[in-house]
């Protein structure tokens, strides 16, 4: 009798004269249609306080502790659901649906994005990569190659696409805090000079400075600006990689090309990666800048659709 | 991550608002191009055409994918809100590709639903029909928000009697500890 009167006193107390008066009364033998609902009561409330438990409840008592008690075990890797039930959609049929959610967007911002959500463990090695899609995607890049402004490397940057070449000028411009580029690229011969120049100060912590370590120090400075222009990094974060595949100004053919390659460049990543990891693809989802996102099927068309793939192309 | 039959929920609402509502019409094939223009933000008259925008021109897009639609707004408040209509003259074929007609809407000081209005007398569009298959999942989507809705108002409940008791239980404890051994 200790432990309700932990709970409540009043409670308790109210138990406790209950029982008692119930206990003292015998059970009076009144025929059934004679009992009325108020006689009933304070016999109802004196079986439901009473502490042994009624058999019935006894017998649905869980044996084993309840799951919250347990100590859950976290699962070693990401959630990977059974998508049989999962809604998903053609290439063309969810294109269509992006179109309609971005309508009126202007096509330089909205984007085509693509989620490829893996079966992987929570820790170990992530994939990581970038590659040049056949339909890039237009980035207006500045990139900077340090170089001398007469030499064979410097007319070659510049025709690959580089905004800024030079040395001297260059480096000048920086030390004066006009730094009007994203990515700085150097030429192996140029190097000496940058270093001793000292903008490693200024470039170092906006993450420009070139070094060999993060491959921005290079020969052949006109390929190296052609892969950066072209190229889109990825990254898989949260067991999901996620790229921007395309502009929504694109026809499903130039998607399916774009999904495929990034899809094999993702596939062949993690096949390159130790025999211990075990990633897999799990779901890929198609999505807009403004858009639902909409699980893949792997199919170009519908199988009854009557969408031409003229009507999801071409300009917005 | 949100599981799968929450998020394939939300999803399948997103799309039929997508498939189903006002705007959701058909356009005759000689319809090209419809152009808005309106300021980007509301006042002196820019809402309707936003509103427009937002709802109505999504579902318009949905249901005709060939028909190129853009939005400007660059316009500012005082200048006019209009929509164009670009039609090709399919029938009379004499007439070159130039010769493009244009229909001009006004749209400013004006609801969504009275835009729609001008848009359907101007092209002669007829309603997207929703299919059967449209109604059930409505239908279905509908019955589970009513249930969802009881569920949440259920456990409500039954989290605020365990919160009382809870607090009842550390009440208890508190004048216990209290009182002198």
């Amino acid at each position: 009798m200790a432990a309700p009167a932990r709970y409540c006193p009043s409670c308790l107390s109210a138990t406790s004269t209950s029982s008692l008066l119930l206990r003292r009364a015998a059970p009076t033998s009144v025929p059934a249609p004679f009992l009325t609902a108020s006689r009933i009561q304070p016999q109802r409330q004196g079986q439901l306080r009473t502490a042994v438990q009624s058999q019935n409840a006894a017998k649905y008592k869980r044996k084993d502790t309840p799951g919250t008690q347990k100590k859950k075990k976290a699962s070693t890797n990401y959630d990977t659901p059974d998508l049989s039930k999962a809604l998903r959609f053609s290439l063309v049929d969810a294109m269509r649906y992006l179109r309609a959610a971005e309508v009126g967007r202007s096509p330089t911002s909205s984007k085509y994005e693509l989620h490829i959500r893996l079966k992987t463990p929570r820790s170990g090695a992530v994939v990581r990569n970038r590659l040049r899609l056949p339909h890039p995607i237009k980035t207006d890049l500045r990139i900077c190659v340090i170089a001398a402004p007469d030499s064979a490397a410097a007319t070659a940057a510049r025709a690959a696409g580089a905004s800024l070449v030079g040395d001297d000028a260059v480096i000048e411009a920086v030390k004066a805090g006009k730094i009007d580029f994203d990515r700085c690229l150097c030429h192996q011969d140029s190097l000496e000079k940058l270093q001793k120049s000292g903008v490693a100060r200024i470039l170092g912590p906006r993450g420009l400075m070139p070094s060999a370590k993060t491959g921005t120090v290079v020969k052949d400075v006109a390929a190296s600006v052609g892969e950066m222009i072209g190229a889109s990094e990825y990254r898989e974060r949260l067991g999901v990689v996620r790229m921007a595949i395309g502009q929504l100004a694109f026809t499903p053919e130039m998607m399916q090309r774009n999904i495929k390659v990034f899809m094999d460049g993702v596939k062949r990543d993690i096949a390159g990666m130790s025999d211990r990891i075990a990633k897999d693809v799990h779901e890929v989802v198609l999505s807009s800048t403004n858009g639902p996102g909409l699980s893949l099927n792997g199919e170009l068309r519908s199988a009854g659709g009557s969408l031409t793939l003229k009507d999801v192309g071409g300009e917005a | 991550m949100v599981s799968l039959p929450q998020r394939m929920r939300k999803l399948q609402e997103k799309l039929l608002s997508i498939r189903l509502g006002s705007g959701a019409l058909l356009l005759p094939k000689e319809v090209t191009r419809i152009n808005l223009q309106f300021a980007a933000k509301i006042d002196g008259g820019h809402m309707g055409p936003r509103k427009f925008w937002r709802n109505e021109l999504v579902r318009l897009k949905y249901h005709n994918p060939a028909v190129s639609m853009s939005v400007d707004r660059t316009a500012k408040a005082e200048d006019p809100a209009t929509m164009s209509i670009h039609f090709s003259s399919l029938e009379s074929a004499e007439e070159s590709a130039a010769a493009e007609k244009v229909i001009k809407i006004d749209m400013k000081h004006r609801n969504n639903s009275e835009i729609l209005e001008e848009l359907i007398k101007a092209t002669k569009a007829r309603e997207a029909e929703p299919t059967e298959e449209d109604r059930e999942e409505k239908r279905v989507l509908e019955e589970q928000k009513v249930a969802s809705l009881a569920a949440s108002k259920l456990s409500q409940e039954v989290r605020a009697r365990v919160k009382r008791e809870k607090e009842l239980l550390e009440q208890a404890r508190g004048d216990m500890g209290s009182q002198p051994a």
